[in-house]
């Protein structure tokens, strides 16, 4: 079995052979076609491919909001394709971070309840100062109780990073995390990223289109047709 | 100014691709109009069915073409030759109340409604009995016996069979048939007994017929064909202006039962209209979910170079179109309810309702449907003429929170007052009408406030330590929350409810759980006044009988008010009862009566001069009347008019002997008075003083209060239950506007799901945030609806019925209780559908 991983032993997480086939109206589309890769502890890895060739669903089986089809994904230890739902949504709220280039940010709460709230899930306790720390971290101070439909584009991704990043989860899912952007909120929101990953020290999977916002990742992985082409 | 073709086209075209995809979309907003308008259909239907019933049957119902009653005495030789003489037929009908026991069981007596008939009765329709006999043939002496023909439950309650021999004052009457129907007879609302239908030859023989026994005198007549009953009234108070008879033509066959009718449709289109209410807060909710959805197409017709106005007219286009719509189908439903109606509770109703299509009822709902839509679809359509342009470049559209302008604001006003105008004038009683329309109006702010305080008060704690507590909290004041849509539209159909329970309640006690510890046990009528010696002695010489009271009496008619003809008299509502026929009237030197005078004083007990009163101060409220003014009765054919000398507040719930209308001395003395008699008496001993009342005094009727209480309670729960099941109905469309609410929220609430799912929050939790949200708005909405639906039963119980109100702990929790189940139900449903939303397609970049 040809694993696309770095040298480095123990990752921190690994696919074997992960299928991914949904149905739709014109029949099933296999959409991961026998994914191989590791992942290690604090590293960051691009993901690059064109349109449709499966990043996003790459993702969403990392974090198990897709069930894959077949193969294995162990994550932190925990082979998470054996996980129902609700084991996968605490595997998540303990160990998984995601940054959407559309924000999901709950558009009724505020910044800062938007921040606490995987906090909140977690049963942790003050919530509303450690949110208020995180936002503070990405510069948003003076933003704290504003509500998404009153931030920019630039502001709501950093609400995102700050959310993401509060747990200090040990995986980072970004999918094209600018891509909503222009270009200087978007060098902002990478150069924020970078810091806060390294800050955190958590492996970081970055689905872009850009190549060179993928190359500033210490390794780059290239997706075409549901396979690992390079990487 | 607007292309209104243009804007029709544009309408048209949009509503038209909507629609390909089926009602869905317009399900609540539909169901909501048509679930108001037939209410308010089907109420007016029936009610005009029935009195067109009344109508078409009036002169059945009635007896001839005039029915001419007096009271306690016959007419005149020279009145009966006057009526004979200008009528084609002519038939006289005696009625009174009489005890009826077999021979061989004494103790099986009971009160019947005795009804003596002449051989030309009925002069319309035909008597229906279970034997193929002319009536005549039955009713004929044969030997000893005259003949009876008796409803079938008079041989239940004595337990007798046809063929069987019963006494009725001195005669004997063999019961030859039952009863199956009589023409001029409306289906029982109350009586005190059963029918026994006799020949009016045998009435000599029982001995009833005594000066002052309460019997009514019926004269029927068939008038020639071109003599109009109006005509011939003119020329009767002409030839004998001062008679003191009571005439009815076949339009007003039965006054009492045509109130009723009236009265309990005014009641029952109150809450049709409630149903629309609450079916207009539904539309509003409709109309700007649908609008929420169509903020890409305005934003870009607006782009494009469409005016507001424009905007305005082709979203008002595709109301109205809908609207249309569900004004048909609730007018068509409506209009057919009547038709299921009767075929369910046909037998139920006082009178047969004679079946069509009655177009002012049905354009009445119309009208009133077509207001709702437009004033309360108002809104929402000027707020999204305020959708900004600019809304396409965003990524994430807001739902429409714009402030629509003054003027459309003040158009919802004039649709608001319209509205209240056209219920007002539509209503028989008017005075219901704007209380009705003001307590509408009131509910809704008070809701509407009550909603704002929830939000202000959940803005306001200090946020809880547990998470769960703090979302659901939070949850409730959030932009875009849905307390206000569930409170008001939950809370309007409940606060009716709650209203409705507790004075059905209150009244449903007065009759049976709250009688008067000391009540009496029988009330005795027809007692000579040769005979009120033996009497008195008769019943209270029985061991277990205490509180024994006998007054005279005698029966009269208000005609005036302070000189004023009472049909021309401003009389309360609430008091017009007292005109509507003959009052029990006394005299009394001493007061003699519970009641406390609460105005004036009592008069000298040797009290020689001009007529005084003693009057019922409630009644003098309603007649607007005070100490000095005067009233004017027929008593007897002859037209008293006394003084108001005192009044009294009298508490009827008692049971004990009072009259709203008390006369001094010197005024009464010379009628032939009858008297009335009141005992209280233990249970075990009622058999013994019946008997002692009726065997030696056969004209002497025993009402038992217990069973007369009993029928009206029986009653009084027959109102009810329509009434309450009416007022379900309100319900019903608060949960389809509830529906709506929840409905309006789904995406939001499945993005939320999805997205606290990503964040790490189980099912589990994300059902508990949202069944204690839920939870918490069906409290309080549960809450407000109660004080509210409470103060308006207090209200209604207090001012209106003006008796005593007692607060129902029972029925107000209950209410509280089906309202945070049918909110947490709601709830928990839109929630599981929720839950059950893929996660991943709602992740995915667009």
């Amino acid at each position: 079995m040809n694993k696309m991983s770095s040298p480095a032993a123990n990752p921190i997480l690994s696919l074997d052979d992960v299928h991914l086939k949904l149905n739709s109206d014109a029949g099933p589309v296999h959409i991961l076609r026998g994914i191989d890769l590791e992942f290690n502890p604090g590293e960051t890895v691009g993901v690059i491919g064109p349109s449709g060739s499966g990043k996003t669903s790459l993702l969403m089986v990392i974090a198990g909001l897709e069930p894959a089809t077949s193969g294995k994904i162990v994550a932190v230890g925990q082979e998470i394709t054996t996980l129902n739902e609700d084991q996968l949504t605490r595997f998540r709220r303990d160990h998984v971070g995601i940054v959407f280039q559309g924000f999901h940010l709950v558009p009724t709460m505020t910044a800062i309840e938007n921040v606490a709230l995987p906090m909140e899930f977690a049963g942790q306790s003050d919530v509303i100062d450690r949110a208020r720390h995180h936002l503070l971290s990405v510069g948003l101070g003076e933003r704290l109780h504003h509500f998404p439909g009153q931030l920019s584009g630039g502001e709501q991704q950093r609400v995102a990073l700050a959310r993401a990043f509060g747990m200090e989860p040990k995986i980072l899912l970004a999918d094209e995390p600018t891509g909503s952007l222009d270009h200087d909120s978007g060098q902002n929101i990478i150069a924020l990223l970078f810091d806060l990953q390294k800050r955190v020290g958590t492996t970081m999977i970055l689905v872009t289109h850009a190549p060179d916002l993928a190359g500033r990742c210490e390794r780059v992985i290239r997706i075409a047709d549901g396979k690992v082409a390079d990487g | 100014m607007v292309d209104l073709t243009l804007a029709g086209k544009l309408a048209v075209r949009e509503l038209a691709a909507e629609m390909r995809g089926g009602i869905r979309g317009f399900r609540i907003f539909l169901t909501c109009l048509s679930l108001g308008v037939a209410t308010i259909a089907a109420v007016g239907s029936l009610s005009q069915a029935l009195n067109a019933g009344l109508r078409a049957d009036g002169a059945k119902l009635l007896g001839g073409d005039i029915d001419l009653r007096l009271l306690q005495r016959p007419v005149s030789t020279e009145q009966r030759t006057y009526l004979q003489s200008g009528s084609v037929a002519y038939s006289e009908v005696v009625k009174m109340r009489a005890m009826v026991r077999p021979v061989t069981q004494r103790e099986n007596r009971t009160m019947v409604e005795l009804k003596a008939v002449d051989v030309a009765y009925p002069l319309v329709g035909s008597v229906q009995t279970t034997r193929d006999v002319p009536l005549s043939e039955l009713l004929q002496k044969r030997g000893s016996n005259w003949g009876a023909v008796v409803d079938p439950g008079l041989l239940t309650r004595i337990g007798a069979k046809t063929g069987d021999v019963v006494r009725m004052g001195a005669a004997r009457y063999q019961i030859r048939a039952q009863l199956i129907s009589e023409p001029d007879r409306i289906a029982n609302v109350f009586s005190f007994g059963p029918r026994f239908l006799v020949s009016s030859a045998s009435l000599a023989d029982t001995g009833l017929i005594q000066p002052g026994s309460q019997i009514r005198y019926h004269y029927r007549l068939i008038l020639p064909a071109d003599l109009k009953p109006d005509q011939w009234k003119t020329n009767l108070a002409q030839a004998f202006p001062s008679a003191g008879w009571r005439i009815r033509t076949p339009g007003e066959a039965a006054p009492g039962v045509k109130r009723f009718i009236d009265r309990m449709s005014l009641f029952l289109s109150f809450v049709g209209l409630t149903v629309l209410l609450v079916g207009g807060l539904g539309i509003t909710g409709a109309v700007k979910s649908y609008l929420n959805g169509r903020i890409r197409s305005i934003a870009t017709f607006r782009c494009l170079g469409a005016s507001a106005e424009l905007i305005f007219s082709i979203y008002m286009i595709q109301v109205v179109t809908l609207g249309l719509t569900g004004i048909a189908i609730g007018v068509a439903v409506g209009g057919l309810l009547p038709v299921a109606m009767l075929w369910l509770i046909g037998p139920t109703l006082p009178v047969q309702p004679a079946l069509g299509v009655f177009v002012t009822p049905l354009a009445l709902a119309a009208l009133f449907g077509f207001l709702s839509t437009i004033t309360f679809a108002l809104l929402p359509i000027a707020a999204a003429c305020e959708v900004r342009p600019a809304s396409l470049f965003r990524a994430r559209i807001a739902p429409i929170n714009s402030r629509p302008k003054q003027r459309y604001q003040l158009a919802m006003g004039v649709g608001i007052l319209a509205l209240a105008l056209l219920t007002i004038g539509s209503a028989s009683e008017p005075f219901f009408a704007v209380w009705f329309v003001g307590g509408s109006i009131l509910t809704v702010l008070l809701l509407g406030g009550g909603a704002e305080l929830v939000i202000r008060l959940a803005r306001a704690l200090p946020p809880p330590k547990n998470a769960l507590w703090r979302l659901s909290i939070t949850n409730l004041y959030r932009p875009g929350n849905a307390v206000p849509g569930i409170i008001v539209s939950m809370g309007v159909g409940l606060s009716v409810l709650v209203a409705i329970a507790l004075i059905e309640g209150n009244m449903s006690r007065q009759i049976s759980e709250r009688l008067p510890e000391r009540a009496p046990a029988f009330f005795f009528v027809d007692i000579q006044p040769d005979q009120v010696e033996r009497f008195d002695a008769a019943v209270t010489g029985i061991r277990g009988t205490s509180g024994y009271q006998r007054v005279p009496t005698l029966r009269g008619r208000i005609v005036k008010i302070n000189g004023r003809a009472i049909e021309d008299a401003a009389i309360s509502p609430d008091s017009q009862w007292a005109t509507h026929g003959d009052r029990a009237l006394t005299y009394a030197g001493k007061k003699t009566v519970e009641s406390k005078v609460v105005k004036g004083t009592w008069w000298p007990e040797d009290y020689k001069g001009p007529p005084l009163i003693s009057l019922d101060a409630g009644l003098a409220r309603g007649f607007g009347v005070d100490i000095g003014d005067t009233l004017t009765l027929n008593i007897l054919g002859r037209e008293v008019t006394a003084t108001i000398h005192n009044l009294r507040e009298i508490d009827w719930r008692s049971l004990r002997f009072d009259f709203a209308i008390i006369f001094s001395p010197g005024t009464l003395e010379g009628a032939p008075l009858t008297h009335i008699a009141a005992i209280e008496a233990d249970p075990a001993v009622e058999q013994a003083v019946e008997k002692a009342a009726t065997d030696p005094f056969p004209n002497i009727s025993a009402i038992r209060v217990r069973d007369a209480l009993q029928a009206a309670g029986k009653i009084l729960a027959g109102i009810g239950t329509a009434i309450t099941g009416t007022a379900a109905l309100t319900i019903v469309a608060g949960a389809v506007v509830l529906a709506g609410v929840i409905a309006s929220e789904h995406q939001r609430r499945v993005y939320d799901a999805v997205v606290f799912k990503v964040l790490g929050a189980t099912r589990r939790r994300i059902l508990t945030v949202y069944l204690l949200e839920y939870g918490m708005l069906g409290l309080v909405t549960g809450l407000l609806s109660g004080v509210i639906g409470t103060v308006t039963g207090w209200a209604v119980i207090h001012f209106l019925m003006r008796t005593e109100w007692e607060f129902l702990g029972t029925v107000v929790g209950t209410t509280i209780f089906i309202c945070m189940g049918v909110i947490l139900a709601a709830g928990l449903l839109g929630t599981w559908q929720t839950l059950g939303q893929k996660t991943a397609i709602h992740l995915r970049n667009d």
